[in-house]
């Protein structure tokens, strides 16, 4: 694994910080001074979340994402750790399409929270 | 009150008497607003009579950001009533996502609150196993508040004890039985018995609402009576369809009473409860507000009763119904048999009060506090940052605002004052977003007679 990754902001005209992926993006981007929201820091609030426009991470301790989030491409910073160079948009102006009016925009069984979700070939 | 007696009133028609308030302390949030400050917590002007009238008068910011400030409660009130080494003076300011406790001495200087101590969730979470702090109430001498998740947000969570002094002894709880979640909760003493109501687990709640995961039970349905002394729960009320996502418990003031009331925020209903002539506890749904119908949504909107009050005569029954928009006042003389009496309206979805007072509301009619005399009902329209974000995405831009409701004791009956609006669109920081309102002299939510 490499010593350093390149984060790249792109609604922070493209600035770029070189983090450890060994630690989540929330703490090392918020020691370099990229101020960010962010609530509980255990991956349950949602509050951290940005959009990963390229790139992988590791956010398998998140429980606030359900299915059509994260296909949407949210990550939550205060748990995700970058697995190579990422580009990121962070902050609530990133959050275009993370809330939705759950009555006038169902989730499809697949699109739940992983631990209740159905998988989509088994729904049909 | 007499000078050799502690905090609050002999009982609730003293409270009645007490002069009327002349501040207010209100929660105001930046968490999830993208405006990277502080939650704060408002001193706002409550004196006709005074030049700022109506207007925010101090913030006191929290040292951290994102702590989503919530509900609050006061170190003391009427149940040390008889212990003059007691005094009203310290607001519990829990935040809901960083299990930080600030505790606010708001009696040095009641106009500019300071804080005077800050119990870290990192503590809470290592000592208790416990997070996501809600409602404070004080026992006597003791504080305990719901915490609805373990460290990780999982459900059901526990009570924490906090003493006098604000030091964690521990849990509250010998047992949460087979609780599956935690919310709101009020004890009566004098019939041994504490209720609690459910919400869902922090790491389902806190993250937005999906309708669907109702149906996966992830959200509550269920009502709870414990056994107080022995502080652990005894008997469980399926409330089912009725009850889906209980939320606010409110017994009567009269400690002597048996008789309390939980809103069921998604059935949009109200359950009461009471113990009958056997001395076996009973419930039946009183009040069932109709889904509304709206020109842009397939399906009818529920009104989600967000919050409910009891006068502190007992009389009338207030509530809200955040998605629709309106604010019902019952006359509850019957508890059997409510008797609509007062209705006034402020934004909501339905469209029927988009400006008030030169204001246009953002979301509804949420948090409310009333007076002691029972006749000043004060209004906020921010529920929760994530569900305010899904409702009522405006509000990012607008703020929330807070109202006052004239309420008739006589006859029954509200109307919506013209001189009282506090815009929180027009912060200094920018548009924050308005949560629960305590007074320094008490009010209905705070009280309990034991």
């Amino acid at each position: 694994m490499a010593d350093t990754v390149t984060i790249t902001l792109t609604n922070r005209d493209n600035a770029t910080y070189q983090v450890s992926p060994r630690r989540p993006l929330l703490e090392t981007l918020r020691e370099q001074g990229v101020d960010l929201p962010w609530g509980c820091e255990y991956g349950g609030c949602i509050t951290c979340a940005a959009k990963l426009t390229e790139g992988e991470v590791d956010q398998r301790a998140q429980v606030a994402l359900n299915n059509r989030q994260i296909n949407n491409g949210y990550v939550i910073l205060c748990v995700a750790r970058p697995e190579g160079d990422c580009t990121l948009e962070v902050g609530v102006e990133s959050h275009d399409t993370l809330y939705r009016n759950p009555f006038l925009d169902p989730l499809a069984d697949h699109e739940l929270k992983a631990d209740i979700a159905t998988p989509k070939d088994a729904a049909r | 009150m007499t000078d050799c007696c502690g905090p609050g009133y002999a009982s609730p028609a003293e409270a009645m008497k007490a002069p009327a308030e002349k501040l207010l302390y209100t929660i105001a949030i930046y968490t999830g607003t993208g405006i990277q400050k502080p939650d704060y917590l408002c001193t706002i002007d409550a004196d006709p009579e005074s030049e700022t009238y109506s207007k925010v008068i101090s913030r006191l910011e929290m040292p951290g950001i994102g702590d989503e400030l919530h509900h609050m409660g006061w170190n003391a009130c009427s149940s040390c009533f008889d212990d003059s080494s007691m005094a009203r003076k310290y607001l519990i300011v829990p935040g809901v996502r960083s299990t930080n406790l600030h505790i606010v001495d708001c009696a040095a200087d009641p106009r500019n609150p300071t804080l005077f101590k800050v119990i870290s969730g990192k503590e809470i979470k290592s000592k208790t196993n416990l997070s996501a702090p809600h409602t404070v109430h004080c026992l006597g001498s003791e504080i305990i508040i719901s915490m609805l998740g373990d460290a990780n947000g999982n459900a059901p969570g526990g009570y924490l004890h906090l003493n006098k002094d604000f030091e964690i002894v521990g849990r509250w709880e010998n047992s949460m039985g087979d609780i599956k979640f935690g919310y709101d909760f009020w004890y009566q003493p004098r019939h041994n018995v504490m209720v609690s109501s459910e919400w869902a687990a922090p790491n389902t709640f806190m993250p937005g609402f999906d309708l669907e995961e109702v149906g996966h039970l992830k959200y509550g349905r269920e009502i709870h009576f414990w056994d107080f002394e022995k502080k652990e729960p005894k008997q469980t009320m399926y409330l089912g369809e009725d009850g889906l996502i209980p939320l606010e418990v409110r017994f009567h003031h009269n400690p002597d009473s048996s008789h309390g009331f939980v809103g069921a925020a998604l059935s949009a209903n109200i359950i009461h409860w009471w113990k009958d002539d056997a001395g076996e506890w009973q419930w039946e749904k009183i009040i069932d507000v109709e889904n509304e119908p709206h020109p842009e949504w397939p399906i009818p909107v529920p009104g989600v009763i967000s919050v409910i009050l009891l006068s502190m005569d007992d009389r009338f029954l207030y509530f809200c119904n955040w998605l629709h928009g309106d604010i019902r006042q019952y006359d509850i003389s019957d508890p059997h048999n409510p008797v609509l009496t007062g209705q006034v309206w402020m934004g909501g979805l339905l469209g029927r009060a988009p400006e008030v007072n030169g204001v246009q509301v953002t979301g509804g009619p949420q948090m409310i506090q009333l007076s002691l005399d029972g006749k000043r009902l004060y209004v906020t329209t921010s529920l929760f940052s994530t569900w305010d974000n899904q409702f009522y995405p405006e509000i990012r831009t607008n703020g929330g605002c807070m109202l006052m409701v004239n309420c008739d004791t006589e006859k029954g009956g509200m109307e919506i004052d013209p001189d009282f609006v506090v815009d929180f669109g027009k912060e200094p920081n920018g548009p924050s977003r308005c949560h629960e309102t305590r007074y320094p002299g008490g009010d209905c939510t705070s009280d309990i007679w034991v």
